[in-house]
C-alpha cells in the first residue's frame, strides 16, 4: 500500500519541471513506465490475496473450515463436498482436509498366527511350531481355556466428523483399540465349540461389543457391520477336522439307521398284511368247500340210503381207477392159500451205490 | 490533503496488524492452551477462538493438543490370584483436561513435556494393570457363565486406579476410556492347552462315534420290535380268521350228522384222492378191487408164471 502511495506522488511531480534536460526527461519515462508494472504487479497481488481464498476439495475427501480456530458450521453441516470452496486467508480461516471414503475399515489381527498378507496369498505361511510365541503369534482365549485364532474387520463410517477429527488424535487407531478389546470380550464369553460354528453370532456379539464401546469413547461413528474369521490353532487343524468328520459319520450312522428301520417297517407291514390275507382266503376256501362238501352229502345222501353198496361201488372204483393212473407202479399180490409166505424185497434208496474200491479181493 | 488522509489509513490499518498480532492468539478446535503471566499459569482455554492476550515477555500461551491419544502399554506378564500366568496389555485414550495443571506438573515444550507425561503414564499403568491382574483369578477373565466374568469390572478397576492416580497427583489429564488390547499366555503354557485342547478333541470324537452307534442301534432295534410286534399281531389276527372260519364251517355239521357213515365215507375217498396223487408204489391184495378181475384169468394164475 505504501507503494501505491508513492506512486500518486511520483504522478504529481512529473507534469511540473517542464524545461528539463533530455537525461532528466529519461529517467522520468523510465520511472513512469516502472511504476506501471508496479501497478499491475501490487493489481496481481490483490487478486491473488483473495483468489488464494479458493481451494478444492478432492473426491475423497471432506473439508472443514475453522474460522479463528472453530468450525463453521455444527455436525455433518461443517462438512465441505469434494469441488471448489472459498475461505478467507490464513490467519482468519483454516482449512482442515479430512481422509473421507463412505465406508471406514478397521482390521484386527491381534489374534491371528504371524503372518504377512503376501505369505497368505502365495500359501506359503510358516509352518506352525509347538507353541505361540505371545510377541509375534496372536490369539484368544475361549471361556473354557482353549486357544483359537480370530481376525475382525469392522466397517463404520463417520457420523459427527468434527468429534472424529478433533477429538482424536487417531480416532482409526482408537477403532483398532475397541475392536481389540471386543474380540476378546466376546472370545471369554464363547467356549470353543461356539465360537467356531456359530461364527454369525461371535461376529454379532463382537459387532455390539465395539459400538458400545464407540457409544462410550463418544467416537462419533455408526458401525455399519463386522466380520470375523476364527479357526483353531493350526496345530490341531487336524484334530478338529476330525471332529467334524466323526460328527459327520455319527450323523451318517443315524440316517443308515433310520433307513433300515423305515425298510424293516415296511417289510413287516407287507408281510403281516400277506399274513392276514392268507388267512383271509384260506378261510373263504375252507368254509366255501365245506359248504360245497355240505352240499354234495346232501346230495348224495338220498342215492345212498336207497341203495348202499351199489353207491360205494359206482363212487369207489372210479377214484381207484384215477388213483392207479397217478401210480408210478402197482404191485398186486397173489393171494396164495394154506399159509405159504411170498417174499418181497424192496430197495428203498434207488440210487445206485458208488462202486468201492477194490481194498479187499 | 487527499495524500495524507490515505497515509494515516494505511499507517492505522498497519498498526492494528501489528497489535493483532503482538496482543492476539488462537486457540483451535483441537487445541487447549494455558496463559502464563510471567511464567505462572493465569488462564486454561479450553473452547476454540482468539483469544487476548499481553505480548511477551508478560505473557506466554501453551498450546496442547486436546485430543484424546492413545497409548498403551507393553505386555506385563503377571499371576492371576489362582497363580495362572497372564501376559496382558492394555490401552488406554488420555487427554490434557487441565492444562494449567499439566503445565505445572510437566513444565517445558509440549514437544518435551508430554512425551514425559507418557513414560510416567505407563508405569501407572503398568501397576494399575498387575494389580487387577493378581487380586483376580483367570476364571474372572474368561468364563462361559456371564455372572462369573468379570472383563468389565476389572477394566473399570484399572481405569479407577489410574485416574486416582491421577488426580490426587494432579496431572492435568484425564482417561477417557481404557481396555485390554491383548490377553495371552507364556509360550510353554499354550503347548500345555495345546495337549489338552488334543485329548479334549479325542473324547468328543468318541463320543460322537459311541453317540452316533448307540443311537442308531437305538434305531434299528426298535424297528426290529415294532416289525415283531406287527407280525405277530397280524399272526394272532390271521388265529383268529382262521377260528372264524371253522366256527363258520361248524354251522354245517347238522347236515353231516344225518349221516355219519356216508360223511366219513366220503371224506376217506377224498383223502384217498389226494394220498394218491404223487408218485407212489402201491401193494395191493389180488382181491382188491378192481384187480379182483385179473384173479378169474387163466393166464394169470398163481405158479403159471415162466
Amino acid at each position: 500500500m505504501s507503494d501505491d502511495h508513492e506512486h500518486h506522488h511520483h504522478a504529481h511531480e512529473t507534469p511540473a519541471p517542464e524545461t528539463q534536460d533530455a537525461g532528466s526527461q529519461a529517467l522520468g519515462e523510465a520511472l513512469r513506465s516502472s511504476f506501471a508494472i508496479v501497478k499491475i504487479v501490487m493489481a496481481l497481488m490483490v487478486a491473488a490475496f483473495f483468489c488464494s481464498g479458493f481451494f478444492q476439495v478432492g473426491p475423497s475427501e471432506k473439508a472443514i473450515i475453522l474460522r479463528f480456530g472453530k468450525p463453521v458450521g455444527a455436525g455433518q453441516k461443517a462438512l465441505l463436498n469434494s469441488g471448489l470452496h472459498w475461505s478467507f486467508p490464513y490467519p482468519i480461516d483454516e482449512v482442515v482436509r479430512i481422509p473421507f471414503t463412505e465406508i471406514q475399515k478397521v482390521t484386527s489381527d491381534n489374534g491371528w498366527y504371524f503372518t504377512t498378507p503376501e505369505q497368505e496369498l502365495s500359501g506359503e505361511e510358516l509352518p506352525a511350531g509347538p507353541s505361540l510365541n505371545p510377541a509375534i503369534d496372536g490369539y484368544v482365549i475361549t471361556a473354557d481355556r482353549n486357544i483359537i485364532h480370530t481376525r475382525a474387520t469392522l466397517s463404520y463410517h463417520i457420523e459427527d466428523p468434527i468429534r472424529y477429527v478433533f477429538g482424536f488424535t487417531n480416532a482409526a487407531g482408537t477403532v483398532r483399540n475397541i475392536l481389540d478389546e471386543s474380540v476378546l470380550y466376546t472370545a471369554a464369553h464363547f467356549k470353543v465349540d461356539d465360537a467356531l460354528s456359530d461364527q454369525d453370532e461371535f461376529q454379532e456379539a463382537v459387532q455390539q461389543r465395539a459400538a458400545d464401546l464407540a457409544d462410550q469413547a463418544q467416537l462419533g461413528i455408526a458401525i455399519d457391520n463386522c466380520n470375523i474369521q476364527n479357526i483353531p490353532p493350526r496345530q490341531l487343524a487336524d484334530v478338529f477336522t476330525q471332529v467334524t468328520t466323526s460328527r459327520e459319520n455319527s450323523h451318517n450312522t443315524v440316517i443308515l439307521a433310520q433307513t433300515h428301520a423305515n425298510n424293516t417297517l415296511l417289510q413287516a407291514g407287507a408281510q403281516s398284511n400277506a399274513i392276514v390275507n392268507e388267512a383271509e382266503s384260506a378261510r373263504t376256501n375252507y368254509v366255501s368247500s365245506v359248504i360245497a362238501d355240505a352240499k354234495r352229502f346232501s346230495d348224495l345222501l338220498p342215492e345212498y340210503e336207497s341203495n348202499r353198496d351199489l353207491f360205494v361201488e359206482t363212487t369207489l372204483l372210479p377214484v381207484m381207477g384215477e388213483a392207479l393212473t397217478n401210480v408210478q407202479s402197482t404191485w398186486l399180490e397173489p393171494t396164495t392159500g394154506g399159509g405159504t409166505k411170498i417174499e418181497n424185497r424192496l430197495m428203498l434208496n434207488r440210487v445206485l451205490p458208488e462202486p468201492k474200491p477194490a481194498a479187499n479181493p | 490533503m487527499k495524500r495524507n488522509i490515505l497515509t494515516l489509513i494505511v499507517g492505522a490499518v498497519l498498526v492494528v496488524i501489528f497489535a493483532l498480532l503482538l496482543f492476539v492468539f488462537q486457540v483451535r478446535q483441537s487445541e487447549t492452551a494455558v496463559v502464563t503471566t510471567f511464567g505462572k499459569p493465569v488462564r486454561d482455554i479450553t473452547e476454540p477462538g482468539a483469544y487476548f492476550k499481553w505480548p511477551w515477555p508478560i505473557q506466554k500461551v501453551y498450546k496442547y493438543d486436546g485430543r484424546v491419544q492413545n497409548f498403551q502399554d507393553k505386555f506385563a506378564e503377571t499371576l492371576t490370584a489362582d497363580y495362572n500366568n497372564l501376559i496382558t496389555t492394555v490401552y488406554v485414550g488420555w487427554k490434557i483436561s487441565d492444562a494449567g495443571e499439566f503445565l505445572r506438573k510437566f513444565p517445558g515444550d509440549p514437544d518435551v513435556s508430554i512425551p514425559n507425561a507418557q513414560e510416567k503414564l505407563e508405569n501407572i499403568l503398568r501397576s494399575a494393570n498387575i494389580a487387577a491382574v493378581g487380586s483376580n483369578a483367570l476364571s474372572a477373565f474368561v468364563n462361559a457363565d456371564p455372572k462369573q466374568l468379570k472383563f468389565d469390572k476389572i477394566e473399570n478397576e484399572i481405569e479407577q486406579t489410574v485416574t486416582n492416580q491421577l488426580s490426587t497427583n494432579d496431572w492435568g489429564v484425564s482417561i477417557e476410556f481404557l481396555g485390554f488390547k491383548k490377553i495371552e499366555m507364556p509360550q510353554s503354557v499354550t503347548q500345555t492347552v495345546f495337549d489338552r485342547m488334543k485329548s479334549e478333541r479325542e473324547e468328543i470324537i468318541k463320543g460322537y462315534q459311541s453317540q452316533g452307534d448307540a443311537e442308531a442301534q437305538n434305531i434299528r432295534s426298535t424297528a426290529e420290535r415294532q416289525a415283531a410286534e406287527t407280525i405277530a399281531n397280524a399272526r394272532a389276527e390271521a388265529t383268529q380268521i382262521t377260528a372264524a372260519g371253522e366256527a363258520e364251517a361248524a354251522k354245517t355239521l347238522p347236515i353231516f350228522q344225518q349221516n355219519p357213515e356216508l360223511a366219513k365215507y366220503l371224506l376217506r375217498i377224498a383223502a384217498l384222492q389226494q394220498s394218491l396223487d404223487q408218485k407212489t408204489t402201491l401193494i395191493l391184495d389180488e382181491r382188491t378191487p378192481p384187480f379182483d378181475l385179473f384173479s378169474h384169468l387163466p393166464t394169470n394164475a398163481p405158479g403159471t408164471n415162466p
